[in-house]
């Protein structure tokens, strides 16, 4: 029995003392709810219910339909994909909002929300990071024309995947240098076609038919935030059914019913804890003495993940999801993002994992250069702490000096 | 050109390092003035979180000085924070650091020496390695 381990039962203790406490506040809970439409049920059960629409929306709003944009920035599609999942639902929003701009489904343009007055789209929902000049021309188009600006998926909110290529130290030029000359495709396109000067995309190009242009991509991939102001933050790669849910009924309960939104910067579908706390499997507490890939074991489908050996990011990511895959036997990769108590999710989750790896019985004779070769064990820690949040992180970019990596 | 004057935060934890960075104090040993000490109460409750903030907010290096293994106040503080530190230097490496800017070492209540020497060393590697790399780069 190692020495933490007599700490296990008083942790084990924990969570029902605090339930004890938290029926015994019967009162809804009012303040540090971050988000209105949560009911005070899906706190307590921790659990994020679909928000109740109705069955379908009641018609044209009485006082008229709104004005919805919705726009990809650097996405990979999935976030609008998640949006046309709300099934039939998505046909009944016609009745609430025109949809003025909505690159996947319908035909606004760039020129029309131009032509259109300012504050005169109702809300503007955006997902994908700030990664080229497009990006952030429409993100500030967008907010000067809408009175409500959403933040939609990790990407937008935290940089998500786009962002890893901040660790790219020679930015964007090597980014294109790799892409267009060093994959195997490219590179052999190249000899093949162009031996003498590699050909490289241009940001502008003088056509016979006229001038064309493309967008600038930047050295450093930036969050919705950190370009203009938002309103409201929608995390998940992509959002969940629930989580959208709750985005919907704030709009539905404002429009229809002249609710009042949501207090500005709310993050939407997030619990007030973290995953574990919403994760059905077993925590046995149990330290780790190698890590597992998922597909390296048979998978136990009860027990805490992290028990197991797999590096679940569970402990330093917000709830919301409803763990939708730790319950399929996958380890959270912390798509939600941090909890409200920390800035940092990598060095949070950083933090959980690294205090789960056993005292050793010489732990107090072996020298940093062990615990080094421990901790080795864990690769990329850079990748797989900050996956989605590296924009968001409090260093956002790599940097190069002689002896660092 | 004036000399490079590396800023460094050190952390030291209350019950070992703070105790042996007041002993070397009372001493007076002399020791170079580049450092700011932030005390803990243990060397665990540097959240690798404050290591990066110091970083992104222009430290040059960053020190996290304990109790010396098997004798943290808190029995088991500096066994959890070798590990964090550990993985934290990996980290910063990734980032392209040079992993000397982060250094973790064990002092006791009584090592004021050891105090100065370890100060005195890790402000030499700093001012050997210049000034941090974020200054260059837009974070
Ligand atoms: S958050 Fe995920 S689903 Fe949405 S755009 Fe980014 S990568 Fe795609
Ligand atoms: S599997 Fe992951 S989310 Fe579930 S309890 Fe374990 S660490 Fe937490
Ligand atoms: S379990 Fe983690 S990675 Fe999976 S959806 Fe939830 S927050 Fe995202
Ligand atoms: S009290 Fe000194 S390291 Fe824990």
């Amino acid at each position: 029995m190692s020495f933490f381990d007599r700490f296990r039962k008083k942790k084990k203790d924990a969570p029902v003392a605090k339930e004890a406490k938290k029926s015994a506040a019967s009162a809804p809970v009012a303040s540090g709810v971050v988000c209105k439409t949560k009911t005070p049920e899906s706190i307590e059960a921790n659990y994020m219910h679909a928000a109740d629409l109705g069955e379908l929306l009641p018609g044209a709003p009485p006082n008229g339909k709104i004005k919805l944009a919705i726009y990809w920035a650097a996405a990979c599609g999935g976030c609008d994909v998640s949006l046309l999942d709300t099934n039939e639902r998505i046909l009944t929003i016609g009745d609430m909002a025109d949809i003025v701009m909505w690159p996947i489904a319908v035909d606004g343009k760039e020129k029309d929300i131009a032509e259109m007055e300012d504050g005169s789209i109702t809300v503007a929902i955006i997902s994908g990071a700030i990664r080229n000049s497009e990006n952030e021309h429409m993100a500030k188009l967008l907010r000067q024309k809408s009175q409500i600006m959403v933040s939609y998926g990790s990407c937008a909110c935290f940089g998500g995947s786009p962002a890893l290529a901040n660790l790219v130290a020679g930015g964007s030029k090597e980014l294109l240098d790799y892409a267009y000359q060093k994959v195997p495709s490219t590179s052999s396109f190249q000899a093949d076609y162009h031996p003498d000067a590699p050909v490289m995309p241009q940001t502008s190009y003088a056509a016979p038919e006229g001038e064309l242009t493309l967008p600038v991509i930047y050295d450093r991939v930036k969050t919705l935030d950190q370009t203009v102001d938002v309103d409201y933050f929608v995390p998940g790669c992509p959002p969940l059914q629930e989580t959208i849910s709750h985005m919907l009924k704030a709009f539905v309960d404002f429009v229809y019913h002249g609710v009042p939104l949501p207090p500005k910067g709310t993050q939407i579908g997030v619990t007030t804890s973290s995953l574990c706390d919403q994760c059905p499997r077993t925590k046995e507490y149990r330290r780790i003495t190698e890590i597992k890939e998922p597909f390296q074991v048979d998978v136990d489908p009860d027990l805490c993940l992290l028990d197991q050996g797999i590096l679940c990011l569970g402990p330093a990511t917000v709830g919301g999801c409803n763990a939708r895959c730790t319950i399929a036997g996958q380890p959270c990769r912390g798509c939600y993002g941090p909890t409200k108590a920390v800035q940092e999710h990598g060095a949070s989750a950083l933090t959980a994992i690294a205090s789960l790896f056993p005292v050793l019985e010489d732990d107090g004779i072996i020298g940093e250069d062990k615990i080094m070769d421990i901790m080795s064990t864990i690769k990329d820690p850079l990748g797989y702490f900050y996956a989605f949040t590296m924009a968001k992180s409090l260093i956002k970019v790599a940097v190069n000096e002689k002896g660092g990596q | 050109m004036t000399e490079f004057e590396p800023k460094i935060v050190a952390f030291c934890c209350n019950w070992c390092s703070y105790a042996g960075a007041d002993g070397a104090g009372v001493a007076r040993l002399q020791m170079p003035t580049n450092f700011r000490i932030i005390r803990t109460m243990c060397s665990a409750r540097v959240d690798p979180e404050f290591v990066l903030r110091a970083f992104s907010k222009g430290a040059d290096g960053v020190i996290v000085l304990g109790c010396h293994p098997a004798d943290c106040h808190y029995i088991g503080g500096n066994y959890r924070a070798r590990r964090r530190i550990a993985l934290l230097k990996l980290v910063l490496d990734q980032y392209g650091f040079d992993p000397k800017r982060m250094r973790l070492e064990w002092v006791s209540a009584s090592e004021a020496e050891k105090f100065q020497k370890t100060m005195t060393e890790f402000v030499d590697t700093i001012k050997e390695l210049g000034p941090t790399p974020l200054k260059e780069v837009k974070h």
